[in-house]
């Protein structure tokens, strides 16, 4: 069944057109990755579906039901982090399970918990101020898994960090994705991090913002759905780097680069016109 | 130096280390160097702490000092007329016996509970208005160049009003001072609550919280530091303002002190006041800054 479905959903802002005609299904327990063009209403979509703001016209269904405002059946990882900067890492993590009426000693066990799972033991006390850009990232993740939402919505997560961790954070959310069974949507610049973490990758237009074209990617021996172990890159099949240097994976890099490119090209041609007049 | 009235207060008080008004937000730019693992600062060595804040304190009791020097000796050396400034050693001197005789004490009395009182409920009242004011931003804008107004208009051009409609007592002149102080901390309020990092609404939003939740999870805290920079205002205000007040019509308190003090030419008693008034400043603005700093301390050192 679809857990989200977008039906003729446009949104504009004043008489900017932001995003036009999006027809959208989302399986339950599907990891859907968006790509698109810097400005082509990726965030805008998933404001629409975080319920933080409301179709022009078209609408929303979440479990057959309309989208009518925010809930903590979604859980938002914010572009901008979105951290309270009073607040320690512990503080902020557990922010999100004091509105879930968690009691406090689970929280902080929670909390704790979580955080250790992005690799933050040890700065549970430092307030954002004393975090690196990855390290706040990674706070704003661990927060919004810790209230365990049924779906996910994730604004590029991985982009402020490096290589390495956003490596390792990847296959820990494939990790999470596959016990958990949580349905995500994705957003990212990065078209490896795409074909690596997608069953689906839509690729949007620019202005207005549409979806061009939906590529589903499946490696055929990639343990999809089977306990994966432990440690990075245990699994039966090609995982890490030797599922990124794959054939099959360059093939789907080079297609999703091509949708993609135009869009680019255009997206910033528009952005120059603009900026002459 | 004509009057000494204004001269010697602003003198000695020094420029508080005040942090910027603004709330600071969580949110750096969204894609900043990768650098994840090594941006903690080390805990700076105590040891050079300690010797930098020796260097600032010395550098800064320099300077007093030095202002301190130029008092006693400009008078004495005939560079100022001592009649009218007399040298700062006579005014200890005169400092010291109107502690003794108890009259230090009875007019300080006076302005303290004065000016504490009024800025208090100032700030009662203030605080709480301006959330509300703030968190409705229609209101906030259809009342924005009212409190314009009534920000820019002078407290003590209104004094005589102030007499008028409530006589020459206590009243008016704690009055004064709770309309002075409003203003400050009321503007910094709304525009504290106004300014809250949209994202983090967003993201209290995101999670369902009531509105209430929200103020007390996310706006009040982030308002903090900007209701506090108000807050320090007022409290210098407050000073100002009822010392003014004190001027007239008033049979205590340290401007009265002042103000009777140079009509009888009992000079040294006048600065000795003046002193006074500007010791409370400032140790009522290290106390305010003190008290932010304990409020505030997950801000970005600056
Ligand atoms: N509240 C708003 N008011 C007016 N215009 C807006 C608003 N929010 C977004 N826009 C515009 O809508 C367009 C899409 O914005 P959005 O933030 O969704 O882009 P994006 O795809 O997430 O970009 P990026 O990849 O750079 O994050 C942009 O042109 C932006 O200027
Ligand atoms: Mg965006």
């Amino acid at each position: 069944m679809a857990k989200i479905v977008f039906e003729g959903v446009r949104k504009t802002f004043g008489d900017f057109t932001a995003l036009d005609g999006i027809d959208l299904e989302i399986r339950s327990g599907e990891f859907l990755v968006v790509v698109g063009p810097s400005g082509c209403g990726k965030s805008t979509l998933l404001d629409l579906l975080g319920g933080l703001s409301t179709p022009t016209s078209g609408r929303i269904l979440l479990d057959g039901k309309p989208v009518t405002g925010p809930g903590l059946d979604r859980g938002i990882v914010f572009q901008q982090y979105a951290l309270l900067p009073w607040r320690t890492a512990l503080g902020n993590v557990e922010f999100g399970l004091e509105a879930t009426g968690v009691p406090r000693r689970e929280r902080r066990a929670r909390a704790t918990e979580f955080l250790d799972l992005v690799g933050l033991t040890g700065f549970e006390d430092r307030h954002p101020h004393q975090l690196s850009g990855g390290m706040r990232q990674r706070v704003a993740i661990a927060r919004s898994l810790a209230y365990d939402p049924d779906v996910l919505l994730m604004d590029e997560p991985f982009a402020a960090l490096d290589a390495q961790t956003r490596e390792s954070l990847q296959d820990e959310l494939r990790r999470i994705w596959q016990r958990t069974g949580k349905t995500v949507v994705f957003i990212t610049h990065g078209i490896e991090e795409a074909v690596y973490l997608g069953q689906k990758v839509a690729v949007m237009t620019s202005r207005p913002g549409r979806i061009k074209e939906i590529v589903p990617v499946s490696f055929g021996e990639r343990p999809e759905t089977a306990a994966v172990g432990t440690g990075t890159g245990t699994g039966t099949g090609p995982q890490g780097e030797e599922l990124r240097s794959s054939p099959e994976f360059a093939r789907y890099r080079h297609e999703i680069w091509t949708l993609l490119h135009d869009e680019v090209a255009r997206a910033q041609q528009l952005e120059k016109e603009e900026a002459s007049v | 130096m004509s009057t000494g009235t204004d001269t010697a207060a602003p003198a000695v008080r020094p420029a508080a280390p005040a942090p910027a008004g603004e709330v600071r937000h969580a949110a750096p730019p969204p894609r900043p160097a990768p650098d994840a693992g090594h941006a903690v600062r080390p805990a700076r060595q105590p040891l050079r702490a300690l010797g930098r804040r020796l260097r600032a304190l010395s550098l800064r009791s320099a300077a007093i000092l030095v202002l301190l020097a130029v008092w006693e000796t400009a008078p004495r050396l005939g560079l100022a007329d001592p009649t009218f400034l007399p040298p700062v050693s006579e005014v200890a001197a005169a400092w010291w016996e109107l502690l003794g005789n108890g009259q230090l004490g009875r007019h300080t009395w006076a302005s303290l509970v004065r000016s504490f009182g009024g800025f208090a409920i100032a700030v009662v009242v203030a605080v709480p208005l301006g959330l509300l004011i703030g968190w409705y931003r229609p209101v906030a804008a259809l009342l924005g160049p009212l409190l314009e107004v009534f920000r820019n208009t002078a407290a003590l051009a209104l004094l005589p009003v102030f007499v008028l409609l409530l006589g020459i007592g206590e009243t008016s002149k704690v009055s004064i001072v709770v309309y002075a102080c409003v203003w400050p901390i009321l503007l910094n309020t709304i525009s504290a609550v106004g300014n809250a990092d949209p994202t983090l609404v967003r993201l209290a939003r995101s999670m369902d919280l009531s509105t209430p939740r929200l103020f007390q999870k996310v706006i009040l805290p982030a308002s903090v530091p900007a209701v506090f920079t108000g807050i320090r205002l007022a409290g210098a205000v407050s000073i100002l303002v009822l010392v003014a007040a004190e001027m007239i019509g008033a049979k205590a308190g340290l401007g009265y002190l002042i103000n009777a003090s140079q009509f009888n030419f009992a000079i040294p008693q006048m600065y000795a006041g003046i002193v006074t008034i500007s010791a409370i400043g400032v140790a009522f603005n290290q106390l305010l800054v003190t008290i932010e700093r304990r409020l505030s301390t997950w801000r970005v050192p600056s």
